[in-house]
Parts: structure tokens; C-alpha cells; sequence
């Protein structure tokens, strides 16, 4: 191999090992960041659950309830924003799963806080069993 | 005798007095996202805390100043506005926090919005300001503050494993999210060694006019007192870390840290969380109130005192009156308090160099302290502070952004 046809090879290297570099750093950003969102959600998730659970065994009032589950759902809608903020994490497909995940959540409270309200402890544990993202506590 | 009941009621004050927005906020935190691992903090803040009290009131019984008197008659007053200024500015942050702190109790009771009850406890402070003396405001509300025990009694009825609590008391690294691990671990040092507690704990000292004779109920009031007060603290990282860790709770909200009381008291798990958060946080927005006064006032030489009739220390009125109403138009327009808190204690140990330093050399200068200056160790343990919180002032601010 003559040195004028590998010299461009060589020139090449170092800006496809940065290249490589940078997009695995941008990779590895990504990831962090969805693991980051993950983890809010499952903790709001379990949040949601402890509360309505609290809830059904007598032991936390319809008011209380109701105040945790909407400051639960405003903290819900502050995470979703956040995940909005960045296209490249809705691009993602785990990241546009968890958009999704976390808009039936968002609604989910807002039914739990409103059956809270009517007292109505069936549906309260109906909807219990619908919660899209828990924690490892929470999984079957 | 009268010592004895003083000595006890200084204890017990001090227990009811420790737990407030800061501390209940970073413990739960900590506990949820990192189990035990960070008692370890709790226990070197609170042994940092004991020592500066312990020195601050020895300060004070023996020089008949307070710090901010000596400081000013020390270094000047030029000297005294940086630290003066940066003290009242966490003040009124810290005030805000603690106002809206209280607000958010009474919201968990009743479930009307805390920015509601902003402006009514903000005027029941003033009033416990311009109604009571020290002792009153000192004993009764530290007194009342006891409800925090119970963040001690759920601690013990969770039966946590005593080695695991043994292992947690020396420093380990974590096995996930370092930057956030120490954001934690710098917060709870903010919310224990508050600036603010320094200057409130000598200008107590000379307000229940304590002499040089009973430096040694000075020295077990502080020692005992803030040790215990840093068992509460522990026993709300221990209930967090045994109730909301194994679930994944991380707390975003007190609303999500009240659930920790809920498998140990049940019923009164609320109620229980609520008047332990409010009656914490009001009692520290009376006490950041008041030393605002003091500390405006003895800097600046006006007449000063939660004792004198308050004709005869009127600019001492206006000065905590003006701070009230700065920290109160704060947490009216409405951060979230618990986001304002960890910014509160961020910037509490950026300023902290700035407080311990001339500490450092007020504590050992014979023209105040006489023989009782500094030993070595008491020397150590600034000088640590002061290095320490010098470095911590360096990176804060970004783990602040990346950590909070």
C-alpha cells in the first residue's frame, strides 16, 4: 500500500475515534437522562399508590388525599415538561414510551383525586391496579 | 436549683428548637435516596454545631457580646457589612422557607393552599415577636417543638438494624448518583450549622444574662442539646430510609414525606408529620426573625432585646419587622418551598467562611474570651470549617444545579 493512499486513512482515524467519542458521550447523556425521567415517574407512580393506599386502610383523610394527589399530579406535569423539553428524548423510543406512560399516569391521578372525592373506594382500588409506572416495589 | 431547671429546660428547648424546614427536608431526602448511608452527615454537622454553639455562648457569657457586637468592635464596621449582608440575605431566604414550611403544615391539615396561610402566620410571628419575651419564646416554643419527637419513637418502631446504623456513621461513597449523594451530604451540613444559630445562641446567652460562672451549663446545654436535637434529625432520615426507600419514594414535596409516618402511627400519621413540620418551622421563622434584629441592631450599636420594653428598642423592631416582611413577600410569591430551602442551604455554606473566620479570631483573643480562648481542638474544628466550607463554597453552586 502506497503512503499517499494511506495517509488519508490515517488523517481520518483521529476525527472518527472524536466523532465516536462524542456521539457515545452523547449516547451515554441520553441514557442518563431517560434513567433520571424513568425514576421520577416510578417514584410519582408509587407515590400515587402509597397515598390511595393510606387512603382505603383509614389511615389519611379524604383532604389530605386529595391535596397529596394534585401536588402529585403538578409534580407529574413538571416531569412531563421536562421530558417534552428535549426532542432528541421523545425521539427515543424508550423515551416516547415513557411520554406515554406518564400522560396515563397524569390522567390516572386525576381520576383517583376525583373518585377520592366521591368516596368511592372501588374504583379508588380499580384504578390502583391501572398505575402505568411503579417502582421495583410496585411490579408483580 | 434554679441553674438545674434551667439546665434542663436549655436541653429540652434545644431538642424541640432543632428540627426545622432544613432539616426535615435534607433527612428525608437523604434517607429516601440513599438509605443510611448519609448519617454520617447528620452526625458530624450536629458535633460541628454543638462545638460553634458551645464557643458562641462562651463568647458571649464572658464578653457580655454578642458575635455580631464583637465583630463589628473587632474588625470594624466596613469589615462587618460583607458578613452582616450575606447573613441577612440567608435570613430572609431561610425565612421564606420556613414560612412557607409552616404554610405547607397547615395545608396538610386542612387542604386549603398554603399561599394562604403565608401572610396569618407571618403576622402571628411578628406578634410572638412583639408580645413575648425570650424566655417565652425560647422555652414555649421549644417546648411545643418536642412534637418532633416523634421522628425519634418511628425511628424506634421501625426496629432499624443497629450495625447498619453503626456502618452508616462512617463516611462511604455511594453506589449510584455521586453528584446528588453530595449535594445531600453539603445541604445537611447547611441546615445544621445555620450562621444564624451562632449569633441567636449568644445573644440568648446574654439575654437570660448567663455569667462566666456557668460557662458549665452553657457548655451542657449546647453539647446535650444539639446532640439529642441531631438524633431527631437521624430518626427522620431513618423512618425516610425505612418506609419511602424500599418503595422508591424520592421527596419532591412534604406532602410525600407526611407517608412515612403512616405505618408506624397510622390515624395521626398527618396530623403527627403536620404539627411536627409547623411547629419545627415557625419556631425557626421566630428565631431567624429575631436574630435578623439582633444582628442588624448589635452591628450597627442601636439598642436591642426580645426583653426590653419595645419603646425603648424601636430601629431593633423595625429591623426585624423590615426582614419579616422581605422574607414573607418571598414565599408569597410563591417558590416552592422546598426548592427554596435546598437553594437556602446551598448558599448558607457559601457564606459560612465568612462567619467562622472571625470566630476563629474573636475565640482567641484574650480581650474577650480572657483564659477561656480556644484549645486545639476547638481551633481544629473551626479551622476545618472554615477550609472546608471555603471548598464547599467552590463547588455548591454546581452541584446545586446538577445535584438539586
Amino acid at each position: 500500500m502506497s503512503p499517499a493512499v494511506s495517509r488519508p486513512c490515517w488523517r481520518l482515524s483521529p476525527v472518527l475515534v472524536v466523532a465516536l467519542a462524542l456521539t457515545s458521550a452523547a449516547c451515554a447523556r441520553q441514557d442518563a437522562r431517560l434513567e433520571q425521567h424513568k425514576d421520577k415517574f416510578e417514584s410519582l407512580g408509587e407515590t400515587t399508590a402509597a397515598i390511595c393506599e393510606a387512603w382505603l386502610g383509614g389511615d389519611v383523610s379524604g383532604t389530605y388525599t386529595r391535596t397529596a394527589l394534585e401536588q402529585t399530579f403538578m409534580l407529574v406535569e413538571q416531569e412531563r415538561s421536562a421530558l417534552a423539553a428535549s426532542p432528541d428524548t421523545l425521539l427515543d423510543p424508550r423515551g416516547a414510551a415513557l411520554s406515554q406512560a406518564s400522560e396515563r399516569l397524569s390522567r390516572l391521578i386525576a381520576s383517583l383525586a376525583h373518585q377520592v372525592q366521591g368516596a368511592n373506594a372501588a374504583a379508588v382500588r380499580q384504578l390502583l391496579t391501572d398505575i402505568p409506572i411503579r417502582g421495583s416495589a410496585g411490579q408483580p | 436549683m434554679t441553674v438545674l431547671v434551667d439546665l434542663i429546660l436549655g436541653v429540652v428547648t434545644s431538642i424541640g428548637g432543632f428540627v426545622e424546614v432544613g432539616s426535615i427536608s435534607t433527612a428525608a431526602q437523604a434517607g429516601s435516596e440513599f438509605g443510611f448511608q448519609l448519617l454520617w452527615a447528620i452526625a458530624a454537622a450536629t458535633i460541628m454545631v454543638a462545638m460553634l454553639a458551645e464557643m458562641s455562648g462562651r463568647l458571649a457569657a464572658v464578653s457580655r457580646r454578642s458575635i455580631a457586637a464583637a465583630v463589628r468592635e473587632r474588625f470594624g464596621i466596613h469589615f462587618q457589612y460583607i458578613p452582616l449582608g450575606a447573613e441577612l440575605l440567608i435570613d430572609v431566604l431561610l425565612l421564606a422557607a420556613e414560612v412557607g414550611g409552616a404554610a405547607i403544615a397547615v395545608k396538610l391539615l386542612t387542604g386549603i393552599g398554603f399561599q394562604w396561610w403565608i401572610l396569618p402566620i407571618g403576622l402571628l410571628v411578628w406578634l410572638v415577636l412583639w408580645c413575648c419575651g425570650f424566655s417565652l419564646i425560647e422555652y414555649g416554643l421549644g417546648l411545643l417543638g418536642l412534637v418532633t419527637l416523634s421522628f425519634v419513637v418511628s425511628a424506634w418502631w421501625l426496629k432499624p438494624d443497629v450495625s447498619d446504623l453503626a456502618r452508616a456513621l462512617v463516611p462511604t461513597l455511594p453506589q449510584h448518583d455521586h453528584v446528588r449523594y453530595a449535594f445531600l451530604a453539603v445541604s445537611i451540613l447547611g441546615a445544621t450549622v445555620s450562621p444564624y444559630l451562632l449569633n441567636f445562641y449568644s445573644s440568648g446567652t446574654i439575654e437570660e444574662q448567663m455569667t462566666e460562672k456557668e460557662l458549665w451549663v452553657n457548655r451542657v446545654t449546647a453539647y446535650m442539646g444539639m446532640c439529642f436535637g441531631g438524633v431527631v434529625s437521624m430518626g427522620v432520615l431513618v423512618t425516610s430510609a425505612m418506609v419511602l426507600g424500599p418503595r422508591h419514594i424520592t421527596v419532591d414535596s412534604y406532602e410525600q414525606a407526611a407517608l412515612m409516618f403512616v405505618p408506624v402511627f397510622h390515624q395521626w400519621a398527618v396530623v403527627l408529620f403536620a404539627l411536627s413540620l409547623g411547629i419545627g418551622c415557625f419556631g425557626a421563622a421566630v428565631e431567624v426573625t429575631l436574630n435578623a434584629g439582633y444582628a442588624f441592631s448589635q452591628a450597627l450599636g442601636w439598642p436591642w432585646g426580645a426583653n426590653k420594653p419595645r419603646r425603648d428598642a424601636t430601629r431593633f423592631v423595625a429591623a426585624f419587622t423590615l426582614v419579616l416582611a422581605l422574607g414573607v413577600a418571598i414565599a408569597v410569591v410563591g417558590f416552592d418551598p422546598l426548592r427554596l430551602t435546598m437553594i437556602a442551604l446551598a448558599l448558607t455554606v457559601v457564606i459560612m467562611p465568612l462567619v467562622v473566620l472571625p470566630f476563629l479570631v474573636l475565640m482567641n483573643d484574650p480581650t474577650y474570651v480572657r483564659r477561656h480562648t480556644n484549645g486545639p481542638i476547638g481551633n481544629g474544628l473551626l479551622a476545618v470549617i472554615t477550609v472546608l466550607a471555603a471548598l464547599l463554597a467552590i463547588v455548591v453552586i454546581p452541584l446545586e444545579v446538577m445535584g438539586g
